[in-house]
């Protein structure tokens, strides 16, 4: 076998790399400032223990310091992020022909309609801070299925269910971050299963921020209720700007006694972004999580996705899959804690480094006194591509009782020499050889995904593999 | 003086909240130098140590220092040991580390593996009780070509123990065919222990493997259950498969006559 070694190309983002030029309806001063906050707060129609949330919210943010671990975050300053954006539209539709052209034709570039004719049960859709289009099936809908933007929800008639569940999992003390999006968030979706409700085919929101150097905070807030069961599939990207975009969403999951949520994102933000999100679950008695997690943009990631399994026999799944290329910083993982007993775990993660690229997975086991008769099994593995690239594994497990099984495993390396070997002797070539070995290293998640999606990781993934061999 | 012990590193770990703890020590520890010639191979045992100390080993090309360091369930309250080992071409480092309980154990061992074709083996035993503490710091840093490095530790906790093992594979630029391994075993005998494990490989080569296992748990119920069955008794079949763990950390020691020493003085 030759000795040469496979190019790899950067992803090709072409198809994501398009945007108008942006005519905002609204948006506000860049910075962070009280009078901004009151800004928002007015432009949406707050309540008033909304307001005063966010003033309270923008107080912790002062205080609080910036993480001091993690891939760097100087280039985001603060002062010149824009931290709303109304696009031109002056209200939300129930139908495509109303949305106005520019981001109409955004959503179907990236094929928004067209998924949702075919194969999901409802569809929102964020174009900068606020969501410009929500529809959900009617026979969904019929089921007692709510599926609309969080803040019409927030003033009609879920309003108490969202004040007693609003950032209840994520206070803003959490982090400096979880308290930017407590004092500026916009826009996200409301999600209520009722009790032994299963919604067949999928819900979904795709977010797209198109301004330059402005800021995505929307927030999702769902319930499962008892012995329900939904899947639902987050989507985002953004074209690519020189100047630093922010994402500080937060998604709030509440899955009840014996429910069961997948909560799926392909994530695919451009690599001027700072991805600052924070994902969190509560799993009652019985109930079950599965995140599936694809993260392929940003310049810089931070994102640990948490599930608390507060509640006997709750079960947390997590499939990820993270590739960093020239230019990105992508700090992924997740943490888990077991706090109530026969609880269990299985992290399952893939992460692939090219061109410079730096991946550190990170992850946190927590098994409480509480949690007797609990199992976790965490499996990462790691796959450099080239000596530019970088790979660190930080798992983390603290164990506090004996009545537990803890297990762990990490794996890094390169694509085995023994494998192009074998696949080129069955006649591949070697960049057919190792395209395939890479598409089956993300597998774990491709296979968790709706076949639509799971066809649309496996393209970008062989997009970014079909290179000229050098 | 308050230290946090092994600070660099523990900022690695964010919000991981698994950093080093605060220790208070003596501003300057009692220093040992271990100097080998080229080739040579020495065996060296510290036991029951002062409360702090330095151990300083740069290893020449194909030099092999095996340090092995024991404390005793008798041994001083609190303890803190600094080891620092540079490997050159084909050099050896191996730590043994014993610990036969103790009130507060604080170890940091740190390996620069700079020669080519240098390694290194870390090999841990530990058995805590009451509500003694072990925190230990092990780390390899691969520099050179070829290198390697074993990270493997197999402990008991009993009653209220709590133990912190943050065990560091750290592949720089240009280590190119290293290979680095760390395995972690731990048996919990109690409700009331508590463990973390923090088990990282860094990794800025390519050309490199890095593995790392651990399995953190009760006694397994089939073993336990096979062992009663041959006319164990349950507490029996339990004390069996806990010492069997420092046990296995013996065995590893190539050294015969201190092998046997070290079984008949305290297994």
């Amino acid at each position: 076998m030759s000795g040469e070694k496979t190019y790899v190309e950067d992803v090709n983002r072409e198809f994501y790399d398009f945007r108008y030029e942006e005519h905002a309806g609204y948006k506000v001063a860049s910075g962070l400032t009280e009078e901004i906050i009151r800004q928002i707060s007015a432009e949406k129609k707050d309540p008033d223990w909304m307001l005063e949330f966010r003033l309270k919210s923008l107080e912790v943010f002062n205080r609080l310091k910036m993480p001091l671990w993690g891939p760097s975050i100087e280039g985001l300053n603060m002062d010149n992020i824009v931290t709303y954006v109304r696009p031109d539209t002056e209200r939300m539709h129930a139908s495509w022909d109303e949305v106005p052209a520019d981001i109409k034709d955004t959503f179907e570039r990236l094929g928004i309609p067209k998924s949702e004719r075919e194969s999901l049960a409802g569809v929102g859709a964020q174009y900068d801070s606020e969501l410009v289009y929500h529809n959900v099936k009617k026979e969904v809908a019929e089921q007692g299925v709510v599926y609309t933007d969080i803040e019409s929800a927030l003033r009609g008639p879920y309003g108490e269910v969202i004040r007693e569940h609003f950032m209840k999992l994520v206070p803003p003390e959490d982090h400096k971050f979880a308290a930017l999006h407590g004092a500026v968030w916009s826009g996200g979706s409301f999600v209520y299963v009722p009790p032994g409700v299963s919604v067949e085919i999928p819900l979904q929101s795709y977010f797209r921020l198109n301004a330059p150097g402005a800021g995505q905070f929307e927030h999702t807030l769902i319930i499962v209720d008892e012995g329900a069961d939904l899947h639902f599939i987050e989507g985002c990207s953004a074209p690519k700007y020189n100047v630093a975009n922010l994402h500080a969403g937060c998604v709030e999951l509440f899955v009840g006694k014996y429910a069961k949520l997948r909560y799926s994102t392909i994530e695919n933000w451009s690599k001027n972004m700072y991805n600052l999100n924070t994902k969190r679950a509560r799993v009652e008695e019985g109930g079950k999580i599965e995140w599936v997690s694809g993260s392929f943009g940003s310049h810089v990631s931070y994102l640990y996705p948490m599930s608390i399994l507060a509640g006997e026999g709750a079960q947390c799944e997590f499939t990820g899959v993270t590739f960093a290329g020239a230019g990105q910083n992508l700090d992924t993982g997740c943490k888990i804690v077991h706090s109530a007993p026969k609880t269990t775990s299985h992290v399952n993660t893939r992460s692939i480094s090219k061109s410079g690229g730096i991946s550190t997975f990170r992850s946190a086991v927590v098994v409480g006194a509480k949690a007797a008769g609990s199992k976790s099994a965490v499996s990462c593995e790691s796959l450099i591509l080239d000596k530019e690239s970088r790979s660190d594994t930080i798992p983390a497990m603290d164990v506090r009782t004996n009545l537990a099984d803890v297990g762990h495993e990490a794996k890094i390396g390169r694509i085995s020499d023994e494998a192009v070997y074998y696949l080129m002797s069955r006649g591949l070539s070697e960049e057919d050889a190792k395209a395939l070995i890479v598409s089956g290293f993300a597998e774990n998640v491709s296979r968790e995904l709706p076949l639509e999606y799971a066809v649309e990781m496996n393209n970008l993934i062989r997009i970014e593999m079909k290179g000229a061999i050098g | 003086m308050k230290t946090i012990i092994n600070k660099p590193i523990a900022e690695t770990y964010g919000w991981l909240h698994a950093g080093g703890t605060a220790v208070d020590l003596p501003e300057e520890p009692a220093r040992e130098v271990f100097s080998l010639a080229p080739g040579e191979t020495k065996t060296v045992v510290r036991t029951d140590a002062d409360l702090y100390v330095r151990y300083e080993a740069e290893l020449p090309e194909g030099a092999s220092l095996h340090f092995i360091e024991i404390k005793s369930a008798d041994g001083p309250e609190k303890t803190h040991a600094d080891i620092r080992a540079v490997c050159g071409k084909d050099a050896h480092f191996r730590w043994t580390r014993l610990l036969f309980d103790g009130q507060a154990t604080y170890d940091n061992c740190s390996a620069e593996l700079a020669g080519e074709g240098s390694s290194f083996t870390a090999d841990i035993g530990y058995r805590l009780s009451s509500d003694h503490i072990y925190d230990v710091n092990c780390e390899a840093v691969h520099t050179g070509k070829r290198t390697g490095s074993r990270i493997l530790s197999s402990g008991v906790l009993a009653d209220e123990a709590d133990k912190l093992l943050r065990g560091t594979i750290d592949f720089k630029s240009g280590c190119a065919g290293a290979v680095g391994n760390e395995s972690e075993e731990v048996l919990l005998l109690s409700e009331n222990i508590r463990n973390r494990s923090v088990p990282v490989i860094l990794c800025d080569e390519e050309d490199v493997v890095g593995n790392h296992g651990a399995s953190i748990g009760r006694p397994d119920e089939n073993l336990l259950y096979y062992m009663e069955s041959r006319g164990l008794r349950a507490d029996e079949a339990v004390e069996l498969l806990a010492a069997a763990k420092l046990a296995a950390v013996v065995n590893r020691i190539p050294d015969e006559k201190i092998r046997e020493e070290i079984r008949e003085k305290y297994l």
